[in-house]
């Protein structure tokens, strides 16, 4: 600990604690621009000048990290002359006009800035050098005239995703914020999370869609939880006048700290399927609007025509964990059908579930792992395609040399970055991990005892797999040489045997093993047993749970052939055109619910807007199907969450 | 004591700051009763008085020779003058053909808009005022005092008129300051 004297305040903080956040903690302002409390401390706009004793000029507080003793004084006629030197310097280098710019009011920090120095004018005017505009990415516009150069956003493309598209170009005035090698923002290599406009202090970086709709002081924040993917990133959905008009990485959410992918941010709000506002009912062949009584009185009528084992039911792993339960109760228990399951019948997850169960214990790590990790070994998983802030989690700590080795037989969108990549032939992923296991043992690394003929095991894995021997060395000597490895995989890809060899590689290697699992309830769903393949074997009723979900065309082929089909879903599609009688339900942000994600961490997303009249939640049209077949059901999915073997450990 | 007098007069704007000013209802009284509101683009006279005035206040920027001779001749004959409004003070939203030539946004104006039915004519009679680059106030004469807003408020106007008319200096800070 260091004691150091702010404005005369003195104060004790950890040592290097910059003065910045030292004067944070002692509750003293210091404006800033370029910093951002989650991003590393630049120091490059100099507007957080402070005086210390001893020193001959002016120090930017957010670099200087405090020693013992110093004296720091934040405000003194010569420290507010800089700062307005400065935001002079800012205003006169491009073109910052504010009555016609979206963050004018309380969102612009520059603007705010010049507002907390008093200041009523420029003493220097701009130079009218006009800057170009980049309007060519679908979901943000880079407006260059507004850029004030403080590099959040590439501090932000670099140290929070790891992607690296965002740079500059030149130096001094003549600097320029560019994406790779200065192409169009849309056709450059950005992945569209817009961490870039969640960061930017001025209008640089403007969100189309809520642009002009509202700032800091009219709309209003509610933290939720993603239901993109099971990893369940923390979300802020801004609305207003309870319409959603962006939603933002929460800063606090201890999943994602703040980041967030195009699947978060952007999909929710550009989704522009159309709502189902009305229960409906098949009559003389055509759906007709009906009340909700009229159709819960046929979808019931429908099932108990049905009979025993007449019903399939299937919901999308998108729905809350109460919603999923209480469809397991009406289906499976209540109705005792054999075919009630998710979506996300393919994930395999409930093999993970079975070995939990023989090994009594609980296999995979935690999410933090990724942060202490010296390598990554990703098995099946395209962390670019899905699952993305996992794979941004992985992208930015390459800066610190972790190796990547990706494995998949496969095309891998993550293949141009990987520092090996491992491409079987198809269905040779057992052999593979063998060869792998066999490899770490030739170079004397295992960690646990190994009986085989190593060079001849590798050998053998390098004919099968069609990978060149030294290839599954140089794998095996990255991953067993680093410290505390972490071992990604999706567990849709593999087979009990091809994981019994991830296992027991995961032991000798001492790694860490971290499963996506699908949807965001998908795990959940698992646990609560829906979790086989589905088809419709001879049912003669499919019952759709499907939420605001997507199904694939695979699916809706399968499900055409049931003679009747209730679907309770949020958007038109082509299966609520063909089914015989459909619910209107509420989408993601008009529910609340519960939802546990990839690593066994449970969460609440909360309900944000409130649906338009007459549609209800999933649970509400559940719980009213049930009540009209007389059927019983009770609160306890919590208890039925942990009630079977999880490959992590369950934080309920 | 006779009463400071304040005249006002507008240049390269919409008039929106005037109607700011107006928007400060019954208190315009209360600015009568402190001031002698002399020439405006609103009252009867319209050049500030020969003799000189205490306070002359200038809406918009420059944007032809015509707003540069009415702003030296306010300098002239004030002896505190006021950028009000945005457009005084940074150049505001006609500033936003400075990213152009002069030639671009006539022949924009006059000949290439959407509306323009025959061929169209750039105005060329000698007497009309010459398009210059649209400037703040401060880049043709001297201001004292500056008072952003687009518009400002009629808090802000009547905070900054009250204070000149009882001869102190306005400071504009808080909810009284915004540029926009």
């Amino acid at each position: 600990m260091v004691t150091i004297s702010i404005d005369g305040q003195k104060i004790e903080v950890p040592e290097g604690t910059t003065v910045l956040n030292a004067a944070r903690k002692a509750g003293i302002h210091i404006p800033t621009l370029c910093d951002h409390p989650h991003l590393k401390p630049y120091g490059g706009c100099r507007l957080c000048m402070v005086d210390i004793e001893g020193f001959r000029t002016l120090q930017a507080a957010c670099t200087l990290p405090a020693t013992n003793n110093m004296m720091i004084k934040t405000d003194s006629e010569d420290i507010r002359k800089a700062r307005k030197f400065v935001l002079t310097l800012i205003f006169s280098e491009r073109n910052h006009f504010c009555p016609y710019c979206q963050v004018s009011g309380s969102d612009c920090e520059l603007q705010n800035a010049a507002y907390y120095e008093g200041m009523t004018h420029w003493p220097l005017q701009p130079n009218w050098q006009p800057y170009p505009m980049d309007a060519s990415h679908p979901y943000f516009i880079l407006e260059h005239n507004r850029c004030i150069l403080c590099r959040r956003c590439i501090r932000a493309c670099s140290d929070l995703v790891g992607v690296n598209t965002l740079g500059v170009e030149q130096r001094g005035a003549k600097t320029f914020v560019i994406a790779d090698l200065n192409v169009p923002l849309g056709e450059s290599t950005c992945v569209s999370c817009g961490m870039c406009t969640q960061v930017c202090p001025t209008g640089a970086l403007i969100d189309r869609r809520s642009a002009y709709r509202g700032q800091n002081t009219t709309v209003d924040r509610r933290s939720t939880v993603c239901v993109g993917c099971s990893i369940g990133c923390g979300l802020q959905a801004v609305t207003r006048d309870g319409l959603l008009i962006r939603i933002d990485g929460d800063w606090n959410a201890a999943i994602n700290g703040g980041v967030t992918c195009k699947v978060g941010r952007f999909y929710p709000v550009t989704d522009d399927r159309e709502r189902i506002t009305t229960p409906m009912v098949r009559q003389n062949g055509a759906l007709k609007a009906a009340t909700w009584e009229e159709a819960i009185q046929a979808a019931a009528e429908k099932i108990q025509a049905a009979g025993v084992n007449g019903t399939a039911a299937l919901a999308s792993t998108r729905l809350p964990a109460e919603s999923l339960f209480l469809f397991r109760q009406v289906f499976a228990e209540g109705l005792k059908s054999d075919m009630v399951t998710s979506l996300e019948e393919g994930s395999k997850t409930a093999l993970l579930s079975d070995i939990a169960a023989r090994q009594a214990k609980p296999f995979e790590g935690s999410l933090d792992a990724v942060n202490q990790a010296g390598a990554f070994l990703v098995l099946g998983a395209d962390l670019i395609e899905e699952h993305e802030v996992l794979g941004f989690f992985v992208r930015r700590r390459f800066p610190e040399g972790v190796q990547l080795i990706v494995i998949d037989s496969d095309e891998n969108s993550m293949q141009y970055m990987v520092h090996c990549g491992l491409a079987p032939r198809k269905h040779t992923e057992k052999a593979l991990l063998h060869g792998l296991y066999a490899a770490v043992a030739k170079l004397g690394q295992n960690q646990t005892a190994y009986t085989g003929q190593a060079d001849e095991e590798v050998a053998l894995a390098s004919q099968t797999t069609g990978i060149a021997s030294d290839l599954l060395l140089e794998a095996a000597f990255k991953l067993a040489g680093s410290s505390n490895p972490v071992i990604i995989y999706n567990p849709r890809t593999l087979d009990e045997a091809v994981l019994a060899e991830l296992l027991q590689l995961a032991q000798t290697t001492g790694a860490a093993l971290l499963s996506i699992k699908g949807g965001a309830n998908a795990f959940a769903a698992a646990q609560f047993g829906l979790d086989r393949p589905f088809a419709l074997n001879g049912h003669t009723v499919a019952y759709v749970a499907l939420g605001d979900d997507n199904l694939s065309e695979k699916m809706i082929k399968q499900l055409e052939k049931a003679p009747s089909l209730i679907v309770q879903a949020s958007h038109s599609s082509k299966l609520t055109a063909q089914a015989d009688v459909v619910f209107p339900v509420a989408a993601w942000l008009e529910q609340e619910g519960h939802y546990l994600n990839f690593t066994g961490q449970l969460q609440v997303a909360h309900k944000v807007l409130d649906p338009r009249e007459g549609i209800w939640t999933n649970e509400a049209v559940l719980a009213a199907i049930a009540q009209r077949l007389g059927l019983v059901y009770q609160d306890g999915w919590k208890d039925a969450l942990v009630s079977r073997a999880a490959p992590v450990h369950i934080v309920a | 004591m006779t009463k400071p007098k304040i005249a006002s007069d507008w240049l390269g704007g919409c008039a929106g700051c005037h109607m700011s000013l107006l928007d400060m209802d019954e208190r315009i009284a209360k600015v009568i009763e402190l001031a002698d509101l002399r020439a405006t683009p609103i009252t009867d006279l319209k050049h500030p008085d020969e003799s000189g005035v205490d306070v002359g206040v200038l809406e918009g920027g420059i944007n032809n020779s015509t707003n540069e001779e009415v702003a030296h001749l306010m300098r002239k004959r004030c002896k505190i003058l006021v950028a009000l409004g945005d457009c005084a003070v940074f150049g505001g939203v006609p500033a936003m053909r400075n990213f152009f030539t002069i030639e671009e946004t006539l022949r924009r104006a006059y000949i290439e808009t959407e509306s323009t039915d025959s061929e169209g004519k750039i105005p060329d009679d000698p007497e009309l005022a010459r398009p210059t680059r649209v400037r703040a106030l401060q880049e043709v004469v001297p201001v004292d005092i500056f008072v952003p807003g687009c518009p400002p408020d009629a808090d802000t106007i009547f905070h900054v008129l009250a204070e000149l008319a009882q001869g102190r200096r306005p400071v504009l800070k808080d909810d009284l300051l915004h540029w926009h």
